[in-house]
């Protein structure tokens, strides 16, 4: 790889990383974390938050499904496959967590009640359905791009709102399922670092990361105010009324 | 106590015990809470009235009874009683 290339791929990575921090910086989340806090956060809040959170991660099999049939064998080395097989793994482990947490606290009996329950359910017409219907169009583009899109985008902002959930929620459960996921979620934002520093050595390629970066970027914003919203038992967003940005441009 | 647990330095963290259990809704294993994220067996395991997660282990050794200490991968025969393979009913 020349030098030029080189410098290529580590500039994105500077570009994308910093326009996810700006991001990160505040989002809806911070209004649960503040409820937490303040001791107005009851039960079932805390159920809502945690039927959100996994229903979005249960929904990662199905993304991750359709990237790894795009993985063509040869195209990269083996760390390529590997790191994302352990970020497969590592989103399964979250959504068992999530799961557990759930079940332990009795507020539903079984796996399949909460599949059926209203706050777990997953609905096409959402925020989150947006999201993640979003990440599986990436399946079409190549590895080193779409992996450039989630790790250094939503993952930056993931890492951030974990890391303050995990830094100060009241309840030491929860308080210890958040800190227990920081080193995986901070991991992955590390393997998007190396996979676009190193594969992405193309104008196009740059140009084609930063926008699918962006969507991706608005799109976890969204689900997340969405998430936020159903949480704290407030009404469903109306047209204008989101509080993140809708623009990328 | 009655019940079954891990030994770490021999399970390979394969998840067929925790799918198992969570099949037939006894969700005895878990992911610990912890920065290794092992899988741990909790007091909803019912052993000695269920043996499914034994059925299913392919690393010798590393479920074992948690008063005894007792390997129970492969099971031994005593546990492989049908109505314990795959109780509905817990």
């Amino acid at each position: 790889m020349s030098a030029s290339t080189d410098n290529l791929g580590k500039a994105l990575v500077s570009d994308l990383l910093k326009q996810s921090e700006h991001d990160a910086a505040v989002t809806p989340m911070d209004a649960v974390l503040d409820a937490a806090r303040g001791g107005t956060f009851t039960d079932d809040h805390c159920f809502r938050l945690l039927a959100r959170l996994w229903t979005l991660k249960r929904m990662m099999y199905y993304v991750y499904g359709g990237w790894a049939q795009g993985i063509n064998l040869n195209d990269y080395p083996p760390a390529v496959a590997y790191l994302f097989g352990k970020q497969t793994y590592d989103e399964s482990t979250h959504e068992m967590q999530f799961c557990d947490e759930m079940l332990r606290r009795r507020w539903v009996r079984t796996q399949k009640r909460l599949f059926e329950h209203p706050y777990a359910e997953f609905g096409t017409a959402t925020r989150t359905g947006a999201y993640i219907f979003c990440l599986r169009a990436l399946a079409n583009y190549p590895q080193n791009i779409r992996i450039a899109a989630l790790n250094l985008g939503p993952k930056v902002i993931e890492l951030a709102w974990t890391e303050k959930f995990a830094k100060s929620f009241p309840d030491e459960s929860m308080h210890a399922l958040f800190q227990s996921q920081l080193a995986e979620t901070r991991s992955h934002v590390l393997m998007g670092r190396f996979q676009a520093e190193r594969f992405i050595q193309k104008e196009i390629d740059v140009e084609l990361a930063k926008r699918l970066c962006a969507e991706t970027r608005r799109d976890y914003l969204f689900f997340l105010e969405e998430a936020a919203r159903f949480t704290l038992g407030m009404e469903g967003e109306k047209a204008g009324e989101v509080t993140v940005s809708g623009d990328i441009d | 106590m009655p019940g079954l647990k891990i030994a770490h330095d021999k399970c390979t963290e394969c998840r067929m015990c925790y799918v198992a259990c969570r099949e037939i809704n006894i969700n005895a294993v878990v992911v610990s809470p912890t920065s290794q994220h092992l899988l741990e067996i909790d007091e909803r395991c019912t052993y000695p009235k269920c043996t499914v997660c034994l059925m299913y282990c392919p690393a010798e050794g590393s479920i074992v009874e948690a008063d005894t200490g007792r390997s129970l991968v492969p099971p031994p025969p005593e546990v492989w009683a049908e109505n314990r393979r795959w109780p509905r009913s817990p």
